[in-house]
């Protein structure tokens, strides 16, 4: 049956994404012209945030050809003024993909730059250009490159690198897509306004290919509190990242490579020299005390496989079984498994069985989570009922299974560390708020953080009446971790929140010109879609909404209240000034008097009596 | 030969009283603003539940509610300032001589920068002016678009501008006389008629001008033209009263004609804040439900709405009693009627030959 073999390839991420690139929103020019801009302009404003630095970003949108018609080529380019990326680094994040430093668990626009990545390898696809990377850390320095994506081998081509030297920090970026600007205008018009409107503190402009020009200087001049990297919280984990926080924590055997036999042979000093095992055992237990970790994992290893570099090179360590005491290896060389027995008297047996049965719950608890102290983490195992000095390399996929169950069930853990994450504020919200809109009334809040399902998160809201408004009924600007919101609103929960409330009773009108925005920060939005338009409706956000909202509204209704009394007296006084005089024309000719009655005085007192 | 010389000054001391209303009013409202007060008028209210039958008086009219209209309350800033400058501007119309139409009312109020919004509106501060002053909008020489006439011998001397002291016998045109402003203002100077004959309608009142009722009878004819306009009743009541004529009416037999002889005898109660527009001798002479059988008069069917407009007058007190009520009892229990033209079965002259003097003769007894 040589005909229904298959070839099982390894493809590269590269591979991957370029395969199933719909899924990041590349899916056509108009989309994909659309996500490019978002991913380069949330990387310029997530590193400046990082770096403590007030952005100043710059993106423009150019055709290569004005004449042809869409969808066709432009040229996407962002400026920031942010920290720049080191040079040596600039081909593997620009021409890899999965490359990025945003791994920690904290609020950021994106996550791990891949969108980024998934753009430039967009732009390439449709158009065959490089992406152009030109960065300064320094201020005086700019390196520039030019780069090629080899998608089967997830590689950066660098096609020219030079530097210059230049006056201003920062990194910019360009790249050449295929976009349809006609359709996508519109979006991306919307995104860069609503994007200053919860950036005040940057200065954003915006060149479209018909030479338009946005502009917006930063309205405040002080970053909100940059968000600290926390460890998660045990309510917001699930099996998948218990096994990764095991490997995290180093306690796993070292992947034999080359690589790392030349770091053994470093550190026993054998760079050159071939010994034979036993040559190689002595000088290790010489240099015992000296070692890496990593280093005596391998000798220890290497005392039961009883090799030589030589041959050691030619194998992979697939098993380490502490239960039956037996090593599992591939021999490259005779293409089969190999089982070698463990003897448990070995000196080096605790050292296998310690690496590979990791650190004890207890430890792990303490060390790997946020607020889980020493009582806490004791109080734990006994709820799950687990030993406290169970090692979590031994334990079952059943145990692990049983060990998240119970993370999520522990009731008695504090709630989550809100110190991840990075609200806006008040001040800068209001600001924003009041010189995008000048409206009559403004008034923003804050609620204090909450959690879902371990995730903390924190709403910001704010309401603008009248002014410069001049909307029929309610505009709700949506924002989640700064990142606006455009599409997919009917099913969004704080649209949900907003149609629910009932306008009348905080005499506001439905047809009142009124702007609402929300703002939700979490660790992790709970997206409804992988589109990332919509915030699904957790019970613990909605009611964090609501209440921010009715609070608002409270605020809302008082302006409303006072200002339709004094309207109320304009509307006399004007009703007044109108019509008495008619009365007094009117009465005097009818009486056949001369001079008409002083009504001037009743006027005043009437007004004063209204103050 | 009738000569009222008493009478003939009638009008003019009309006028002079209106006017002196009208500037008493000016003049109370004028001091309330120079004292600092706001203004304000009384004015009778015109609720159903205000209205009531007057048996002593035999009409309707309004109770003692009244409803303060403050130039204080903004609600009503608007229509108070209407109603002073629609007496401002009624005065001026009686003062110049000059008359105007509902229509009229309502344009004229654009030039003072009185915004009514609709005629309605308009008409509904002239009624509000009338029952502040108790007096009819014709006397302030404000008339609904006519259509009512009048013949017979009567000698009038206009009032009007232009034609002050000009006298006109109304027998002298053989279509009749409008009964318009000029007629409605002219005084009454004297008549050699007996009698007052009203009738429904126009044809009707052509073939009795043809037939010379007029004189067979010695009757001043009016044409009604339907529900008799205010001008045209209160042309009846001054005929009976300052020419002491003796008023019969005709209409057609039905529920409606014998509502139009109501309404001329007691007034409506629309009218019920006015009490100088009835005829409470007038006598309604026909076609009575019982004259449908008794002169076999071609008849057709009632329609629902006729049937209902019968069981509502029959809630009215003044069809409590008497022919009144008698005949709305026989109307039902025919469910047919028969209009005035009906008597042409028996020739084009039936009706003043014969039915005419008949019912003449009856009246005498009524």
């Amino acid at each position: 049956m040589s005909s229904s073999k298959e070839s099982f390839n390894q493809i590269s991420p590269s591979e991957f994404f370029y395969r199933n690139r719909d899924l990041a929103g590349f899916s056509n020019p108009t989309r994909s012209l659309y996500t490019a801009v978002r991913e380069f302009v949330e990387n310029a404003l997530d590193a400046c945030d990082q770096a403590g630095i007030l952005p100043d970003v710059y993106l423009s949108i150019k055709a290569v050809d004005d004449e042809q018609a869409d969808p066709k080529p432009y040229v996407l380019t962002v400026k920031d003024n942010g920290p720049g990326i080191d040079s040596k680094h600039i081909p593997l994040a620009f021409g890899t993909v999965l490359y990025g430093s945003k791994f920690g668990l904290k609020q950021a626009r994106g996550m791990f730059g891949l969108g980024a990545t998934m753009a430039i390898l967009y732009g390439q696809i449709t158009t065959n250009k490089p992406v152009a990377v030109k960065s300064s850390t320094d201020g005086q320095n700019q390196d520039e490159y030019e780069l090629l994506l080899d998608i089967q081998k997830n590689k950066p081509i660098i096609v020219k690198h030079n530097t210059k030297e230049i006056s201003k920090r920062g990194l910019s970026v360009s790249i050449c897509l295929e976009g349809d600007y006609s359709k996508a205008g519109s979006k991306i018009r919307d995104y860069v306004y609503q994007t200053s409107l919860i950036t005040p503190y940057a200065t954003i402009t915006f060149e479209d290919p018909k030479g338009e020009k946005f502009h917006q200087t930063k309205i405040v001049k002080t970053m909100p509190p940059a968000p600290t990297i926390i460890r998660p919280h045990p309510h917001g984990i699930d099996v998948e990242t218990i096994r990764r926080m095991m490997v995290d924590s180093h306690f796993q055997i070292p992947t034999v490579d080359n690589k790392m036999i030349e770091k053994v042979r470093k550190e026993l000093g054998l760079k050159k020299k071939n010994l034979n095992h036993s040559q190689i055992m002595e000088k290790a237990s010489k240099r015992w005390p000296n070692l890496s970790r990593h280093v005596r994992v391998v000798i220890a290893v290497m005392s039961f496989l009883k090799m030589d570099f030589e041959k050691l090179s030619k194998i992979r360590i697939d098993d380490m079984d502490i239960a039956n005491k037996k090593l599992v290896y591939w021999d490259f060389g005779e293409s089969k498994s190999v089982s070698v027995d463990l003897d448990p008297e070995s000196e080096y047996y605790r050292q296998l069985t310690n690496t590979v049965q990791g650190e004890t719950l207890l430890s792990f608890l303490t060390k790997r989570f946020q607020r889980i102290g020493q009582a806490t983490a004791v109080k734990f195992t006994e709820f799950a009922n687990f030993k406290p000095e169970k090692r979590i390399g031994t334990m079952t996929n059943q145990e692990l299974v049983k060990l998240s169950d119970s993370l999520q069930k522990f009731e008695d853990f504090l709630s989550p560390d809100p110190s991840c994450l990075a609200p806006l504020g008040e001040e800068p919200l209001k600001k924003g708020m009041a010189q995008f809109f000048k409206p009559d009334f403004l008034e923003v809040v804050q609620r204090g953080a909450s959690a879902y399902s371990g995730f903390p998160f924190i709403v910001e809201m704010g309401i603008a009446y009248g002014g410069e408004i001049k909307s029929v009924g309610q505009t709700v600007y949506r924002f989640a971790n700064r990142i606006p919101l455009l599409y997919d609103e009917g099913s969004d929960v704080v649209l949900k929140v907003v149609n629910e409330i009932d306008w009348t009773r905080y005499k506001v009108k439905n047809d009142a010109p009124l702007v609402i925005v929300s703002h939700i920060c979490s660790t992790r939005i709970p997206y409804k879609t992988v589109g990332k338009e919509n915030v699904a409706d957790r019970p613990e956000i909605e009611r964090e909404l609501r209440l921010a909202l009715q609070f608002l509204a409270r605020k809302l209704a008082t302006f409303m209240s006072k200002r339709g009394q004094a309207e109320m007296e304009k509307k006399r006084a004007n009703l007044y000034s109108k019509y008495i005089p008619l009365v007094a024309q009117f009465c005097t000719e009818l009486a056949g008097k001369k001079k008409e009655p002083d009504y001037k005085k009743m006027l005043k007192m009437e007004a004063m009596v209204e103050e | 030969m009738k000569n009222k010389s008493k009478a003939s000054k009638t009008s003019e001391e009309r006028r002079e009283s209106l006017a002196k209303l009208l500037q008493e009013q000016g003049l109370k409202i004028y001091n309330e603003l120079d004292r600092g007060e706001f203004p304000k008028f009384s004015v009778p209210s015109r609720s159903v539940s205000n209205i009531v039958y007057d048996k002593k008086l035999r009409q309707y009219i309004l109770g003692n509610t009244a409803s303060i209209r403050s130039a204080r309350n903004m609600s009503q800033l608007r229509s108070f300032t209407q109603l002073i400058w629609l007496a401002f501007f009624a005065n001026k119309l009686v003062q110049e001589k000059k008359s105007s139409t509902l229509r009229d009312i309502y344009y004229s109020s654009q030039a003072f920068s009185i915004d009514f919004e609709d005629q309605p509106e308009s008409d509904n501060i002239i009624v509000d002016l009338e029952a502040v002053l108790a007096r009819p909008r014709e006397d302030l020489h404000i008339f609904p678009e006519e259509r009512s006439s009048v013949f017979g011998d009567l000698t009038i001397e206009y009032t009007v501008p232009g034609y002050e002291g000009k006298r006109t016998n109304l027998s002298d045109h053989p279509d009749g006389y409008l009964i318009g402003p000029s007629l409605s203002s002219a005084e009454l100077v004297d008549t050699n008629a007996e009698l007052v004959i009203a009738i429904e309608k126009g044809g009707l009142f052509t073939r009795f001008v043809e037939e010379k009722v007029d004189k067979k009878f010695k009757a001043i004819i009016v044409d009604t033209a339907g529900q008799a306009p205010r001008s045209t009743r209160y042309l009846l009541k001054r005929l009976h009263e300052e020419m002491s004529l003796p008023v019969v009416i005709l209409t057609d037999g039905d529920v409606y004609g014998e509502h139009i002889a109501m309404v001329i005898k007691s007034g409506s109660a629309n009218a019920a804040h006015l009490r100088e527009l009835t005829v409470p001798d007038a006598k309604w002479i026909g076609v009575w439900a019982t004259d449908i059988e008794k002169y076999k008069l071609p008849t057709i069917p009632m329609t629902e709405s006729d049937i209902k407009r019968i069981y509502d007058l029959q809630k009215d007190p003044r069809y409590q009693e008497g022919m009144w009520k008698k005949e709305l009892e026989v109307f039902l229990k025919l469910k047919r009627k028969a209009e005035l033209e009906a008597f042409s079965k028996y020739g084009l002259t039936n009706i003043t030959d014969k039915y005419l003097p008949e019912k003449l003769e009856i009246a005498k007894s009524l």
